[in-house]
């Protein structure tokens, strides 16, 4: 147990010091491998990483990727985002609140949450960046709405989550609709009023003309006509809301799984770059050179965490855990208290399949035994998934958004932005914690089929 | 030792060309299944066990370019105030004598599965295709294989002091 | 402790199977040895790749592992008789011929022939057919649904049924059948697939589980490690497994009796199937494991055919012959 504990401080001293995510986990997992199985360590190392190769979870990772990058490639993206600010021109902060929308509606559907950042984050960093948006706001609403599928039904975790937990898929699911839709409404009203305040301090923001420069003034896009937006909303937004319906459509209709339905992406990206003549096979291999180096990082971040989470537990990490809850006599608030931090500590670590396999089962028992509500319990650990999520510095939507930024945003600037939405998610926390009918009112009004 | 690491950074580039084939291969078999399944109601025995495996390969065999473009993901904004020297050389200690062996065991093990997947006729456990499995360890093989060569690459250029330029690729 | 050993197994901590196998198995051992042995479980893929705790024993990763012949039936199709197909015995005559019929004595012998000790450890009841967004009742009704299910099972109902068995991951069952992607799926006993909610997303229930008739798990160890272990604890340790194996049999019948009564109060409609449709789908099963056990003979590999024939034996004259037994069934 002693190499367990140890085991997070070293974690942290490596990452610090400025070796890869990937590359850290690796390394404090073959030395606790090492400590536990001697000469054995690398096959069962080897084990780990074969367990992550053969995820099909993450399949959809890379296809999620390869759309995001096609569209943003192709210039499609840019086209779909001017369209937006001309109709969200008199919104403060428009563009933000288009790029939250869209992850919530992507992340919820796919559930599937690195891909969907990635793929969000690769469009709307440029157009944003263009339209003057500041690189905090930026990277704070892309860690925020590329995170969101962990809440929004119907998610993989939540799935996952149930099914561990011994309780109905169904009603955490409808638990966590209204604490879903609490958190977009809370990050919403805060890029509102942030937008108002910015558009006070220096009322217009935005200068030069024309959408083909793309840096259009705000105050230029007001004046178009209402007969040229319909005209350009028709050729550049319809198109693209007919690929997200097509990839929503077919995940909702259960035609696909979300596996399928992000190939259904890909080619529909694919096919709209031909259509708009913005193919070219230079485009093409550019988008899978970035797919591949994209996926290569994230599922190597995946299979070092697995190998992390199998020398963990080797070493008795799971009964240390066990025991401090046993031995701690907490009440049931204090022992809720205490999950939820555990949970929120693993998930700096590990993504968040290795956190639910962990921490589900370890908690299930002593939540039952305590009559705590399971799905108003479910509901705040996975809300604190995605905090955990989204805090640094160990915040995996902070690194999936640091492999597409540009140069110009700095880790600095990532960290502040997604500050924010940090509070806001522990703001939903307690209001979920303090009015437990949240969670558990919806589920006893709509299960069933 | 430079056209050593040149070579290293030849094949790893080899394989990610591969990888990129890989993606392509993962796209379309899927949307074959859809289309299968959906249109003509005779979903494959394939799909499934094709998506994983071409995932798998595709990110083991890319993981070795993406090292080689600076692309695993680091927080660098405490090594970044260290002095050079001693970040370059923390970098060639860790990659050399703590990485290197490390993903070369790795690597070692994974060739010892793929030629006992081959000499047992391993086939897949759960599917109803039940593929022969050496060909997914095999690639798996190479591709740590590959990284354990990068890592050690990674390490040599930066004990001779050549990583800074990589390093600001992405800051 | 004398002993301790970290034993993983293929479904994840918590899981009916966790719980009632190996989490007992390893109370049982703890109790009868007097706390000299310490069994700790693991969950799926923490310390081996889920369907490889079989490897992971023969690498020497771990000293013992839980799993269930169903994964090695791709590699060896005489798995299947142990592990339970479609057709095959039900879980009263199973255990029956398991510990007084032969069964044991051959599972062991054919896992010593793999370098491995093996124990039973777990057998469980009938599985529940079907969840399902459409009635079926006679054969025909099965034509052209997308069912996911696999092993044998899927091929029996494609090639004698004209089913459309479809993969579907584990995680995506749910929300596949609720979105009416596939007509109907199978998973596990009804008290193991209560807390998977299949229930809440599809109407109709459909029993009885002739695909998977019964279930059978086993705890191996390399045969040097169960040799140099001490005397006193071998039959300690068998012991044990074979309380577990009772235990658990009736926890799940006791478990599922519950889970029943919950569907039936629910808005589900259970269909049973009628005896005539249940021996055609019998029927088909035992077809599909004849002809398996028939090719491997062809190839010069008499022993599953040799393995079937006793266990057909068995059946037959437990057919014959049960109709004494009170079953109390409706
Ligand atoms: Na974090
Ligand atoms: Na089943």
């Amino acid at each position: 147990m002693l190499v367990a504990s140890l085991m997070f401080p070293a974690l942290f001293a490596l990452v610090l010091a400025g070796i890869p995510i990937a590359f850290s986990l690796a390394l404090v997992a073959a030395a606790a491998g090492f400590a536990r199985f001697g000469m054995l360590a690398p096959a069962q190392l080897y084990g780990s990483f074969y367990s992550a190769s053969t995820n099909f979870i993450l399949a959809a990772i890379p296809m999620f990727v390869l759309m995001g990058a096609i569209l943003e490639r192709s210039g499609i993206a840019e086209r779909l985002f001017k369209v937006m600010q001309l109709w969200m021109a008199r919104l403060p902060n428009g563009l933000a609140i288009a790029t939250i929308a869209m992850g919530a509606v992507f992340a919820a559907a796919a559930g599937v949450v690195g891909a969907v950042e990635v793929m969000i984050g690769m469009m709307a960093i440029p157009a944003m960046q263009r339209m003057r948006y500041d690189n905090s706001l930026i990277a704070g609403t892309i860690c925020a709405g590329g995170s969101l599928g962990t809440m929004i039904p119907p998610s993989v975790i939540a799935v996952m989550y149930a099914s561990l937990a011994q309780m109905s898929v169904g009603e955490l699911l409808a638990g966590m609709m209204l604490p879903g839709l609490l958190m977009v409404a809370l990050f919403v009203v805060y890029i509102l009023v942030d937008g108002s305040i910015a558009r006070r301090r220096q009322p217009v923001s935005l200068g030069a003309s024309a959408l083909e420069t793309g840096s259009a003034g705000a105050d230029e896009l007001l004046d178009v006509s209402l007969a040229d937006k319909l005209k350009l909303t028709a050729t550049s937004l319809a198109p693209i809301i007919a690929l997200i319906v097509a990839v929503l459509g077919s995940l909702l209709a259960g035609i696909a799984s979300p596996t399928e339905a992000a190939a259904v992406g890909a080619v529909g990206a694919l096919i709209l770059s031909i259509a708009y003549r913005r193919f070219s096979f230079a485009m093409l291999r550019e988008s899978l050179h970035i797919t591949v180096r994209i996926s290569a990082m994230i599922l190597l971040i995946v299979a070092a965490g697995t190998m992390f989470m199998g020398t963990f537990a080797a070493n008795g990490g799971s009964s240390l855990i066990r025991s401090a809850v046993a031995g701690a006599g907490l009440g049931e608030a204090g022992m809720i208290v205490f999950f939820l931090l555990i949970v929120f500590l693993l998930g700096f670590v590990l993504d968040w399949t290795a956190n639910v396999l962990i921490c589900v089962p370890l908690f299930t028992p002593f939540i039952r035994s305590a009559g705590i509500d399971p799905v108003w319990f479910g509901t705040l650990v996975i809300i604190v998934i995605q905090t955990s999520y989204l805090t640094p510095p160990m915040a995996s939507s902070i690194f999936y958004l640091k492999s597409i930024a540009p140069s110009d945003m700095t880790y600095g600037q990532m960290c502040r932005g997604v500050v924010p939405f940090i509070l806001l998610q522990v703001a939903t926390l307690l209001i979920v914690a303090l009015f437990p009918a949240l969670a558990t009112w919806l589920p006893s009004q709509i299960v069933g089929f | 030792m430079t056209p050593i690491l040149k070579l290293v950074d030849a094949v790893s580039r080899a394989l990610f060309r591969l990888a990129e084939a890989v993606t392509l291969i993962l796209v379309a078999a899927m949307i074959y299944e859809v289309v299968a399944r959906y249109v003509f109601a005779a979903p494959t025995l394939w799909a499934f066990d094709i998506s994983y495996m071409c995932t798998g390969v595709l990110f083991v065999l890319g993981a070795a370019y993406a090292l080689r473009e600076d692309a695993h993901v680091r927080i660098d904004f405490l090594a970044e105030r260290m002095p050079r020297r001693l970040r370059l050389g923390i970098e060639a200690v860790i990659f050399l004598f703590c990485l290197a062996p490390i993903f070369a065991s790795l690597a070692y093990v994974a060739i010892g599965r793929a030629l006992r997947a081959y000499q047992s006729g391993e086939v897949e456990m759960v599917s109803p295709w039940a593929p022969l499995m050496w060909p997914f360890y095999s690639f798996i093989a190479l591709g740590l294989v590959a990284l354990a060569l990068q890592i050690l690459a990674h390490g040599l250029r930066a004990a001779l002091g050549r990583t800074e330029a990589e390093f600001e690729i992405e800051a | 402790q004398e002993v301790t050993w970290q034993v993983p197994t293929s479904v994840p901590e918590g899981s009916p199977y966790y719980v009632n196998f190996l989490e007992r198995f390893a109370d049982n051992v703890e109790l009868l040895t007097d706390g000299r042995v310490d069994i700790e479980p693991f969950g799926a893929g923490v310390l081996v790749p889920a369907l490889q705790v079989y490897e992971g024993v023969a690498d020497g990763v771990v000293q013992a592992g839980h799993s269930t012949p169903s994964y090695r039936v791709n590699q060896d199709p005489m798995n299947a008789i142990f592990a339970g197909f479609p057709g095959g015995m039900g879980p009263e005559a199973f255990i029956t011929w398991i510990y007084e019929g032969g069964g044991k004595e051959a599972l062991y012998d054919f896992r010593a022939s793999e370098g491995f000790k093996s124990l039973v450890v777990g057998i469980g009841s009938s599985e529940i057919m079907a969840h399902s967004n459409v009635p079926v009742r006679k054969a025909e009704d099965l034509k052209g649904l997308k069912y996911r299910t696999s092993g044998p099972w899927a091929e029996v109902m494609k090639d004698y049924f004209g089913a459309v068995p479809t993969v579907v991951p584990p995680g995506e069952i749910y929300t596949l059948l609720q979105r009416k992607g596939v007509d109907l799926i199978e998973w596990g006993p009804p008290s193991g697939n209560l807390p998977e909610g299949f229930h809440e997303a599809a109407k109709y229930i459909i029993v009885p589980g002739v695909h998977q008739p019964t279930f059978l798990w086993e705890v191996v160890l390399k045969q040097e490690t169960w040799d140099a272990l001490d005397g006193e604890l071998k039959p300690l340790i068998e012991k044990a497994a074979d309380l577990t194996t009772m235990q658990a049999l009736l926890h799940f019948y006791a478990e599922d009796v519950k889970a029943l009564e919950t569907y039936r109060k629910g808005p589900n409609e259970i269909i049973t199937l009628d005896p005539e449709f249940v021996t055609e789908l019998s029927e088909a099963g035992v077809d599909w494991i004849t002809k398996k056990a028939e090719t491997l003979k062809s190839e010069g590999k008499p022993e599953m055919a040799e393995l079937l024939a006793n266990y057909m034996a068995f059946e037959k004259s437990w057919a014959a012959e049960s109709s004494y037994l009170i079953r109390n069934q409706d």
